[in-house]
Parts: structure tokens; C-alpha cells; sequence
């Protein structure tokens, strides 16, 4: 950890402060002025993205609590969304409670169902549990396809909007707000969750669990406690977006989507509060300006295509960059960040 | 009963089938301690190239399947020559991922190029039904069950004569000392990929001779693991052992508890759920190696 030169702690509060210098606070307050402020001059489409970006945002941050700091591979993560989805969505809409009832419901449901499937990890790690979880996340989306009475089965469930107190949000940029205050307070509490005791314990699993279980860290307990957690934001994650999608159906969470979100972490950076960031923002960005911009170009100036280009160019795409970024660069965005902020700070004498 | 014979069947050649494909991951795992999520990508990749080969490019049958073959052969090579290599000695979470990484690349070429999501492959085996006792069996399954078994014999005595066979038994007992004793490593691992691929293709080819080239493929692929899982992740004979018994649960169970449940398709859920109990109450297997770890 570099300080900027000139910059010295002289009690614990500066030692432990996130933020450390003047600009930084000033930094952070134009990034948080520019982002509330950010409906008044993004379009409806950009809102769309930064929402589905925030979304995708709370679930990274929980599988990279899970596997980025306790080192517990989960393959399922979209399972694990969707139960938190249809969980939201029957609560609010067959029992017609609030949303917010929903949504704990749904971060507690989720978590409960990351508990259960995360039992074997006290036994078995690395491929075994990439498997148990590949299971679980086929096990939960059969049982949704075919749970049809509760969840509407393969037609799929309307999800009402989200409100809270009389209030609705309606509309992206009310969406917005809901989504990127829940998105801050995920963020803080990861940032914080790594920095205490539970955080270092997850730490020291992921680098030797049998090491970590012989100095006295209970493996059992922070094993399912990461599992409850990381699948607790997958839930809380999967209420806001059939929420904001408003109809909820099996599709938003297939294998590759699971694959995608560990794919996200990987390109961020394993283990960091930024990762989760950098990796989504990238992958997401990426993908609508697949969809949106070079693909029907290149479709308009190309005729000869094939017809499967459209759908099967995203995929092949990502494959590679988690392919690549897992030959050049393991550790991810965020630490080319930091990388380039030291250089920065010593430039021009970076020697 | 009539029923049940023929349940016993169709599990038993289906079966075969997943033992195969999931022989090609624990011939992976035990040379090179990687774990080849990317199984049922594999399976789906080679089902469809081979039917571009009979179908869209209408070569015979005499070219198509050596065509096949060589292209399985090659797939794995550049796998593991452009993925895997450069990742040996890499912590086991890179490697798992990297494995992913490839499989969401495959399955983006398949949908570039075969943008149907469903195909049927010409019939290569007699239809007509046949009488077992009691039951009528579809002759194809039969068949599936007899080359399953045919592969089986020849890759045991590739395995046990072979010189290439007998160095990757050598590299999955101890790596070090088949360095030590000459062989190129790095080429054991290619090859054990080759094989991977091969055995991919030819499950693949089976079953989609008879169920049709769908994405559930993928699943099929999948369901592998719960053979390897059940069988032990480094044992050839767990994974035959367990892949009948896989095949018999998903038929048997399919067929009495879906009147029960009542929902379609438990079949497609079993062997998940199989993994799911295996791991919890014996995690490596029914063969497989109890690791002992040390600090």
C-alpha cells in the first residue's frame, strides 16, 4: 500500500481511512455528485445500461466476496440470482406484500439456498465445488420451470413495480436512484467487510483453508457464512431486477450468464472492492456496444454474414477476453489501476 | 416389467455413453490435474461439426467420420496449446475458469456458425424395434450400448499396451519421475486433451444420433460429471462402473417418479442431484482417491 508522498498517518482514524487525502475526498465528491446527478443528463437508454450495470454490480460484489476473498468457487451465481428474483417477484405479486418485505425476503431466501448448496464446500474445494455449484444452478432452474404453479413455470411471472411507502418507482431514473443507493451501501459494506475480522478470515481460507483452520478460524462457520453472504447480494440483486424488468422468466439466468459473472470478476480483479467495478462496467459496456453499435454495422456492411453472427459473436468475444485475461493479466483491471496510479504519483521519477 | 426392461436398456446404453465422454475428463485430470469444465461445449462443438460434414457438406460416410475425428483430435491440441499451456503451475482456480472461459468461446463459434438450435442427424443405425423378452427396445440404443462397449475395449488396451498409453498412466502416478525418466510432459498433457476431445466427439455422435443435436447437449456433457463424480475423479473404473449406474437412475428414476411428482423431466435432474448427495455424504467417490493434505 503506497501513500501519496508528503501524505503521513498519525493516529489509528488516519491509518484506517478509506479516503486519505484532500483529493481524494474532492474526487470522490464530483464522482458522487456526477453520479446522482446522472438522470438529469443521461438518456433513457444509458439509464437502462447504468441500471442494468448497477444490478449486475451487486451480485459481482457478492460472488467476489465468495470467491474473490474466501476462495469458494461458485459456477451457479445466476441460480442463486434467481431465486432471489422469484422469490421478490411471488412475494410481491401472488401474496401482494410491499417490496421491500420482498426484497429481504429475497437476499434471505437466496441466502438460505446458497447455505444448503454450500454444505459440501466443508469437505471438498476447488472442482468439486464447481461442480456442486454447477448442480445447484440446474437443480434451481428446473425447479422453477417446473414449480409452475407458484412460479409461473416456463410462461414466466409479471413482477409489479417496486415501491416503497406509497411511493413507486417508475420510470429509469427512479429505478436509478433505488438501484445505485443499494448498489453504495453494498459497495461500503464489502469495502468494510474485507478490512475486519470476518474479512481476513476469508482471506486466510482462501490462501489455505488447512492452515487457517489450524490457527483457529472456523472453517465451517466462515465457509457458509461467505456462501450466506455472497448468495445474500445474489438475492438482493435478482429482487431489483425483476423489479426492473417487471416479468421474470428462466431465461435471464442460463449457465452462460453464471459463467459471465465469474468472468466479470476475473477481468476486474479477484479479491478487490475495485474489480468487481472495472470487470462489470467492462463486460456490461462491452456487451451493449456489441448489440447496439458494431454489430448491426458490421451486419449493414457485410451481407454475407452468417445469420448466427449476431448471437454467437458476444459469447465467443467473452470467452476470449476471460481466456486472455486470465493468461496476461490473472490479477485483473484493478491492479492495472493501481499500477497506473503509482506511476502516476511518482511520475516523472518512476524509478 | 415389460417397462422396466426397458428402462434398464435405454439407462444402461445411455449410461455407456456418459462413462465415455467422462473418461476423457479423468484422462485430463489425471495427467494434468486440470478440470475440463468445458466437457459438454465439446460434445455439442463435435455433434455439429459432424453434422456440417454428413448433412450440410454431404460427404459420405467413409470421409466424414475421419474427417470428424482429425477435427476432435485437433481441438483438443490447440486447446491445450493456446489455453492450457500457458497456465501450467497456475493456482487451480485459474485453471477451472480458463476451462469456462473456453467453454463460453465454443459455444459462441457453434452459434455463429450453427445458428439452428436444433438439427437431426442422419440415422446411422437401424430403426426398427426390437424384442427383448418382454420388451420392445429401440434397436438404436443397442447399437449405442455395443460401440460404447467396443470403444471401452480398445481404449483399455491402448491404455495398457500402448506406448503413449502407458506414459500417461505413468504421468497420472507420479509426474515428476516420468520427467525424470524422459518423457516430454507437455506432450502427455496434449494428447490426454486429444483423447479428451475424441471421446467427447464420439459420445456426442451417439447421442445425438439418437435424441438429435439440441443445446441439450451441453447437459449431456454435464451430466458426465456426475459420472466422474460418483465413479472418483481419478478412477477409469469408477467412471465405467458409475456411468450405467447414472444412466439407470436417470432412466429408472425418470420413468416411476415423474407419475409420482408429477412434473416432466425429473429425468434431466437426477444426475445433478446425485452430485449434490455424493458430495455431501462421500465427497471423492466411490473410487476415487481420499486426498490427505498437509501444510
Amino acid at each position: 500500500m503506497t501513500l501519496p508522498s508528503g501524505t503521513r498517518n498519525y493516529t489509528y482514524a488516519q491509518d484506517m481511512a478509506i479516503l486519505r487525502t484532500k483529493t481524494q475526498w474532492v474526487l470522490m465528491a464530483v464522482f458522487l455528485v456526477l453520479l446522482l446527478t446522472a438522470p438529469l443528463y443521461l438518456g433513457n437508454y444509458l439509464l437502462s445500461v447504468a441500471n442494468l450495470i448497477g444490478i449486475t454490480l451487486i451480485a459481482a460484489t457478492g460472488l467476489n466476496i465468495l470467491t474473490g476473498y474466501c476462495g469458494q468457487l461458485s459456477v451457479g451465481h445466476a441460480g442463486f440470482i434467481a431465486v432471489g428474483a422469484y422469490t421478490s417477484a411471488v412475494l410481491t405479486n401472488r401474496l401482494e406484500l410491499p417490496f421491500l418485505v420482498g426484497l429481504i425476503c429475497a437476499g434471505l431466501m437466496a441466502g438460505l439456498v446458497g447455505l444448503i448448496f454450500g454444505i459440501p464446500s466443508i469437505r471438498v474445494k476447488g472442482f468439486y465445488l464447481a461442480i456442486t455449484t454447477i448442480a445447484a444452478q440446474f437443480i434451481i432452474i428446473w425447479v422453477i420451470n417446473h414449480w409452475s404453479s407458484v412460479t409461473g413455470g416456463f410462461v414466466g411471472i409479471p413482477v409489479p413495480e417496486a415501491s416503497i411507502g406509497g411511493f413507486t418507482f417508475r420510470g429509469e431514473a427512479s429505478q436509478f436512484y433505488l438501484i445505485f443507493g443499494i448498489v453504495m451501501l453494498v459497495i461500503f459494506f464489502a469495502k468494510n467487510l474485507a478490512r475486519t475480522r470476518v474479512g481476513r478470515a476469508f482471506i486466510a481460507i482462501r490462501d489455505n483453508d488447512l492452515a487457517a483452520q489450524v490457527m483457529g478460524i472456523n472453517i465451517f462457520y466462515y465457509k457458509l457464512l461467505a456462501f450466506f453472504i455472497g448468495c445474500f447480494l445474489a438475492g438482493i440483486a435478482g429482487s431489483l431486477m425483476a423489479h426492473w424488468i417487471g416479468f421474470m422468466n428462466a431465461e435471464h439466468f442460463s449457465l452462460t450468464e453464471s459463467i459471465l459473472y465469474i468472468g466479470m470478476i476475473i477481468i476486474g480483479g479477484l479479491g478487490t472492492t475495485l474489480g468487481p467495478i472495472f470487470g462489470v462496467v467492462f463486460i456490461r459496456l462491452l456487451q451493449q456496444v456489441l448489440t447496439v453499435m458494431v454489430v448491426p454495422s458490421l451486419e449493414s456492411t457485410f451481407t454475407a454474414l452468417p445469420s448466427g453472427f449476431a448471437t454467437g459473436v458476444a459469447p465467443m468475444l467473452f470467452g476470449l477476453i476471460i481466456v486472455l485475461f486470465l493468461i496476461l493479466e490473472p490479477r485483473g483491471l484493478a491492479h492495472r489501476w493501481s499500477l497506473f496510479k503509482s506511476a502516476y504519483r511518482l511520475w516523472p521519477f518512476s524509478y | 416389467m415389460a417397462e422396466l426392461l426397458q428402462y434398464l436398456i435405454s439407462g444402461l446404453a445411455v449410461g455407456m455413453i456418459y462413462a465415455l465422454i467422462a473418461l476423457g475428463f479423468v484422462v485430463v485430470w489425471k495427467s494434468s490435474s486440470v478440470a475440463n469444465l468445458a466437457l459438454g461445449q465439446l460434445v455439442l462443438f463435435s455433434a455439429w461439426f459432424t453434422y456440417g460434414m454428413l448433412v450440410q457438406a454431404n460427404f459420405p460416410l467413409w470421409l466424414a467420420f475421419p474427417l470428424v475425428i482429425l477435427f476432435s483430435l485437433a481441438l483438443g491440441w490447440v486447446i491445450e496449446r493456446l489455453a492450457l499451456r500457458p497456465l501450467i503451475a497456475q493456482p487451480i482456480l485459474s485453471l477451472i475458469t480458463i476451462t469456462l472461459g473456453v467453454a463460453y468461446f465454443i459455444e459462441g463459434v457453434v452459434t455463429l456458425i450453427w445458428p439452428k438450435s436444433v438439427a437431426a442427424l442422419p440415422r446411422f443405425f437401424p430403426t426398427q424395434p426390437i424384442r427383448i423378452g418382454p420388451a420392445v427396445v429401440s434397436q438404436e440404443y443397442v447399437w449405442v450400448a455395443g460401440i460404447s462397449l467396443i470403444v471401452f475395449v480398445l481404449l483399455t488396451l491402448f491404455f495398457r499396451y500402448h506406448r503413449m498409453g502407458i506414459a500417461m498412466r505413468a504421468t497420472a502416478d507420479d509426474q515428476l519421475a516420468v520427467q525424470a525418466c524422459g518423457i516430454p510432459v507437455t506432450r502427455i498433457f496434449s494428447r490426454s486433451w486429444m483423447f479428451a476431445c475424441l471421446v467427447a466427439a464420439i459420445g456426442g455422435i451417439l447421442v445425438s444420433s439418437i435424441g438429435g443435436i439440441t443445446y441439450g447437449l451441453v447437459e449431456t456433457g454435464l451430466k458426465a460429471f456426475s459420472v466422474v463424480i460418483l465413479g472418483g475423479l481419478d478412477s477409469f473404473i469408477g467412471a465405467i462402473i458409475a456411468g450405467p449406474i447414472i444412466g439407470l437412475c436417470e432412466n429408472l428414476g425418470g420413468g416411476y417418479l415423474t407419475p409420482i411428482i408429477g412434473w416432466a423431466g425429473v429425468k434431466d435432474i437426477i444426475p445433478f442431484i446425485i452430485i449434490i448427495i455424493v458430495m455431501i455424504i462421500k465427497p471423492y467417490g466411490l473410487f476415487g482417491e481420499v486426498r490427505i493434505e498437509r501444510i
